[in-house]
């Protein structure tokens, strides 16, 4: 199956995401991802029997037979959990409902993710995620994995540290438009940014992605079922997801290394190469950004290696406040706040903004929006990405 | 501090590198076919293929590659230990394979991409394992 065969072969008709304050979550993983997965079938006018497709991302028990058991679903066609370090294969997640259906393996495929602090802790401090190769040294978090990799990044590349700062500024902007989101009456400065306790450098307070209770679902179907669903489908135009060989996962020892992993090795196409070669578009093409923020380092390394800034000292000339900021910037990113100023329920959130963009119903519209980047969770071993775009645009 | 949360793995892979600390010596796979230098541990060489690479002792020097100082305990066994630097280190003699470490001394503050380090081993009272750790050096010092 070339690229090609993707291209547009499935859409996003379905979208729903719940989410509470860390640890206030109602209800468990298993039924807030069931109450998310019907709210997505409402939101594409479907019924949950016609799921035949079950994908999610980062773990979790809640496989196909569990959930289409359920839901009382009348076959289980497909049922895949996406390898890879955390939040990196968000993308990827929605990519292979895709693929399933661009390859007739299924035809109406929900992605899921749910995360409650009762049942899973928290990420940030999972403890003992990495190895003794990594714990001997002070190193357990995947924030200051992240933080080794954005310190070379900045000293090394001479990334200025402004354009993390403008990334967070520009997500609290957007959040004061989006009163779901937990940053929602809660504006930030940049004294209160630079003065925010450092928690592990170059990373201070405001650079960490919150993490919150939820579950998130988006429902998939053919691109002929979708024009029959809504008028406003938000079709998979592209996606990529891996990495350079050895990235991320040889202690340290990668050749890409203060890249966010979606740029290939030298003389090679990478992730991002992968996705502007399927899409027939390149960075210039691109409305509209969300990209997932563990921390604000990864993610402007992200931005930079999908090429929608240059690297070096030269990023601090497209990475602004302003140029981020919806309505004012010529790269919107981050349009409802976030996993940093919005909600974070392993970075599935921001799809569904993606989603809201293409439908023009986010908090924070990018006019005409026809095309809409998805990035996910950047440095971890596996990454990915995914571009919706409006039927305009196939 | 016992029971601390690193040490050889279950299946053997990396018991040459801490007996190497234990007998104060740095030791990192290399290849025994195609000579290639191996970090973290593997069970075959990504450039011949050749299965179970020897471990060979190096001289713990070499220059930093990246660093981060971490404020917040992640580690709780680390806890008494915050602010720490954790450095990258880059190592000549052994094909620039990266390792890293803990920077100790009075003079972590200044810590920069591409500064001389000299490692050295220590144990702690208590530890079952004695680690590698680091200190700026000041020969060959970068102006």
């Amino acid at each position: 199956m070339s690229a090609l065969t993707m291209r547009g072969a499935a859409a996003v008709v379905g979208v729903s995401e719940l989410h509470y304050r860390r640890g206030e979550a109602p209800a468990g993983e298993l039924r807030m991802t069931l109450e998310a997965i019907l709210a997505a079938c409402s939101d594409a006018g479907i019924s949950p029997r016609e799921l035949d497709g079950f994908v999610s991302y980062a773990g979790g028990g809640h496989d196909g037979a569990v959930i289409g058991g359920a839901l009382g679903v009348d076959d289980v066609r497909w049922s895949n959990m996406m390898w890879g370090g955390g939040g990196g294969t968000v993308a990827a997640a929605i990519n292979n409902a895709a693929v399933a259906i661009a390859a007739g393996q299924a035809e109406c495929v929900v992605v899921y993710r749910s995360m409650a602090q009762a049942d899973t802790g928290r990420l940030g401090y999972a403890k003992y995620h990495y190895g003794p190769h990594f714990l001997a040294h002070g190193v357990g978090s995947p924030a200051q994995v992240c933080a080794l990799r954005t310190q070379r990044l900045l000293e090394h590349d001479g990334v200025p540290r402004e354009t993390m700062r403008a990334l967070v500024l520009a997500a609290y902007r957007h959040a004061q438009n989006n009163p779901t989101a937990q940053g929602y009456g809660k504006p930030l400065d940049e004294a209160t940014y630079e003065s925010s306790r450092l928690i592990t450098e170059p990373f201070h307070l405001y650079d960490c992605s919150r993490e919150s209770d939820g579950a998130v679902a988006l429902v998939l179907v053919s691109a002929d079922r979708a024009k029959s669903l809504r008028p406003d489908p938000a079709y998979v135009l592209a996606g990529a997801q891996g990495a350079p060989g050895g990235y991320s996962s040889i202690i340290d020892n990668d050749d890409q290394y203060a890249t966010a992993g979606f740029a290939g090795a030298t003389g090679r196409p990478g992730v991002a190469d992968r996705l502007w070669a399927a899409a027939g578009l390149g960075p210039d093409d691109v409305d509209v950004v969300q990209v997932y923020e563990n921390f604000s380092g990864p993610a402007v390394a992200a931005l930079i290696d999908h090429g929608l800034a240059p690297s070096g000292p030269a990023a601090g000339e497209v990475l602004t406040v302003d140029n981020l900021t919806a309505g004012v910037g010529k790269l919107p990113v981050n349009t409802s706040g976030g996993n940093i100023a919005d909600s974070f329920v392993n970075g599935m959130g921001l799809a569904v903004e993606a989603v809201r963009q293409i439908r023009g119903t986010s908090t924070n519209p990018v006019a005409h929006a026809k095309t809409s980047l998805f990035i996910g969770g950047p440095m971890a071993p596996l990454v990915s990405s995914t571009l919706f775009a409006h039927e305009d645009v196939l | 501090m016992t029971g601390e949360p690193w040490g050889p793995s279950a299946d053997g892979l990396d018991q040459p590198y801490w007996d190497g600390l234990t007998r104060g010596e740095l030791r990192l796979q290399r290849c025994g076919k195609c000579e290639t230098w191996i970090w973290g541990p593997q069970w075959v060489c990504g450039s011949c293929h050749t299965l179970d690479p020897n471990w060979e002792s190096v001289t713990p020097t070499g220059t930093v590659y990246s660093w981060s100082r971490s404020w917040y305990p992640f580690i709780t066994e680390l806890a008494d230990r915050v602010p720490y630097v954790t450095v990258l280190v880059e190592l000549p003699e052994a094909g620039h394979r990266r390792v890293l470490g803990i920077l100790t001394g009075d003079d972590t503050d200044a810590i920069r991409i591409g500064d001389p380090v000299v490692g050295h081993i220590e144990h702690d009272e208590g530890a079952t394992w004695p680690l590698l750790r680091w200190r700026r050096s000041t020969e060959g010092a970068q102006a």
